[in-house]
């Protein structure tokens, strides 16, 4: 099994972020968890759309309106 | 009479009214047929006999006596466990959680029990409602009554494995980003996910706190209607609860389809991600359906199905760390797999990523709000394929994140899934239908009158 020792840059770059966030137990026991986790999360953000007004009104969270 | 397992919760109530059945009869058949079944459905994580049959007992007693509640006294219901039944554990099918017995019935449960619904016990789940079968959880998967080689899909696998496979009339899911539809749809159920803050989540464990919605499941839209009927109202203690009336869900229930304007969103199937053919010409089929019973469908479109749920991910992942950075930071080894892949993603996310989204969420429930301004109910895909061999991980992963469903979690809006075909494998094809805001009533009128045209639901799995 790929080990933290074995990782490329990226996945360094990776290893440290989860490192910062508590992770270091994961990152020792599951890199490959770790750096799946990463990915997803990276593809996700970069399919985030870009805003024309970045001063939009992000609250309340769920902003329900009456429809019928 | 039908078999007693098939029985609706409608024709429960009316067979208890007319002295034809007995609540004790009625679970003392469903606890026999959970124990034949369950070993190979493996939907129950744990029953509670001796608990549903004293409610019975007790319903019975109530019902002869001339004090019958309402619809569903003496109803059994299964719970999928990550809602909290007192007294109970809720697991939510994590070694994490084993030992977590719920001190007080999650909200949903106390509308439950005072209408007299039976709780026959606590229904499988992916783990923590996010993760997806896998060997490594405490309970084994839950499998598919109409082939158990298949997956019954999730999370809330139990509760659509149970009513599939007639161990319940009635039962109550999650869903977050889909998991009361998606089973649903593949086990040619009834379940709806009701608009965000219509049904109360406390005692509920959350997953993600913006996203997380309570959901019924049944074998008819009949008995969704009841159901929620019950289900809706203001929790004070749920600070996303709605105040809001919305009457009885089953007030248009007779109205059918004519003059019904539907907005059939194709572009999720046809382009966004393209669908397997058969779920494509079920999709058709509906269109097709609906506008001979007097709708009047028109193509609409809605903004890009995987914009959509990037936004909505980017949210789950962030609010889900919230919930696990700790237990992820002291025991990682005690999640699976596919849940430990998940709930990391969010230690990735930066604060501005949660804002950004949140703001685009905004700009999409606009967007929703203004195609169904001409039109009642969108129609769209529920998944992209049929179901996928549950011991199929590759499958599992490939088809999970090709569905339509979490971008009504994202916007709040209800949805609800309907079987409307079976795939030449012989398992169930599925719709969703999208309505506005609190108007779960619309949306209840077209699946009712789907159901009286075509008679999908009283389609059962070749399960003796």
């Amino acid at each position: 099994m790929k080990t933290a020792k074995d990782a490329d840059k990226p996945e360094l770059d990776v290893f440290a972020m989860a490192r910062a966030a508590g992770l270091d137990t994961a990152v020792k026991q599951f890199p490959q968890d770790v750096a799946a986790a990463a990915q997803s999360a990276a593809a996700d953000r970069d399919e985030l759309p870009a805003l024309d007004d970045f001063a939009a009104e992000p609250w309340p969270p769920m902003r329900i309106r009456r429809g019928r | 009479m039908t078999d007693l397992h098939w029985l609706s919760a409608a024709e429960i109530s009316a067979e208890y009214a007319a002295r034809h059945l007995s609540p004790v009869e009625l679970v003392q058949t469903l606890l026999d047929r959970i124990a034949t079944h369950n070993g190979r459905i493996c939907a129950f994580i744990g029953v509670d006999a001796e608990a549903a049959l004293d409610a019975a007992r007790h319903a019975e007693k109530e019902i002869l006596g001339g004090r019958a509640r309402g619809p569903l006294h003496g109803v059994p219901i299964g719970i999928k466990d990550n809602i909290d039944i007192a007294g109970l554990p809720t697991t939510c099918n994590s070694k994490i959680l084993l030992d977590n017995v719920a001190r007080q019935d999650a909200r949903v449960i106390g509308n439950l029990r005072a209408a007299g619904a039976i709780m026959l016990g606590k229904l499988s789940l992916h783990e923590f409602a996010f993760g997806g079968p896998s060997p490594e959880l405490p309970f084994p998967p839950a499998r598919n009554p109409w082939n158990p080689d298949y997956h019954p899909g999730g999370s809330s696998s139990g509760s659509g494995a149970a009513l599939a496979a007639g161990f319940v009339p009635l039962a109550l899911g999650t869903d977050t980003g889909g998991s009361v539809r998606n089973p649903a749809g593949t086990c040619g159920l009834v379940g709806l996910k009701p608009t965000y803050g219509l049904v109360s989540r406390r005692g509920v464990f959350p997953l993600a706190f913006t996203l997380d919605h309570v959901g019924p499941m049944a074998r008819s839209a009949r008995d969704i209607a009841t159901t929620l009927n019950l289900l809706a109202g203001h929790d004070a203690a749920d600070p996303g609860s709605a105040s809001v009336s919305c009457g009885r869900f089953d007030s248009e229930f007779e109205r059918g389809a004519r003059g019904l304007r539907v907005g059939f969103v194709r572009q999720y199937h046809e382009t966004d991600m393209v669908a397997d053919p058969e779920v494509a010409a079920a999709l058709e089929e509906v269109a097709r359906v609906l506008e001979q019973d007097g709708a009047i469908v028109r193509d609409v479109r809605l903004p890009r199905l995987q914009t959509l749920a990037a936004v909505q991910r980017v949210i789950l992942f962030a609010e889900a760390w919230t919930v696990h950075a700790k237990w992820l930071r002291e025991r990682p080894g005690d999640y699976s797999t596919p849940t430990r892949r998940k709930v990391m993603g969010g230690a990735f996310l930066a604060a501005g990523d949660y804002v950004h989204a949140q703001q685009c969420r905004t700009q999409m429930i606009d967007a929703v709000d203004d195609a169904l301004r001409d039109v009642d109910v969108l129609l769209t895909a529920n998944g992209l394929d049929a179901a996928v061999r549950v011991d199929d991980s590759a499958a599992l992963a490939r088809t999970y994140a090709r569905q339509a469903r979490s971008p009504f979690n994202l916007t709040g809006h209800p949805a609800l899934v309907m079987m409307s075909g079976l795939s030449d494998a012989g398992l169930p094809l599925s719709v969703q239908f999208v309505g506005r805001a609190f108007d779960e009533v619309t949306l209840l009128r077209v699946a009712a009158a789907f159901e009286r045209a075509t008679k999908w639901h009283a389609t059962r799995p070749p399960i003796t």
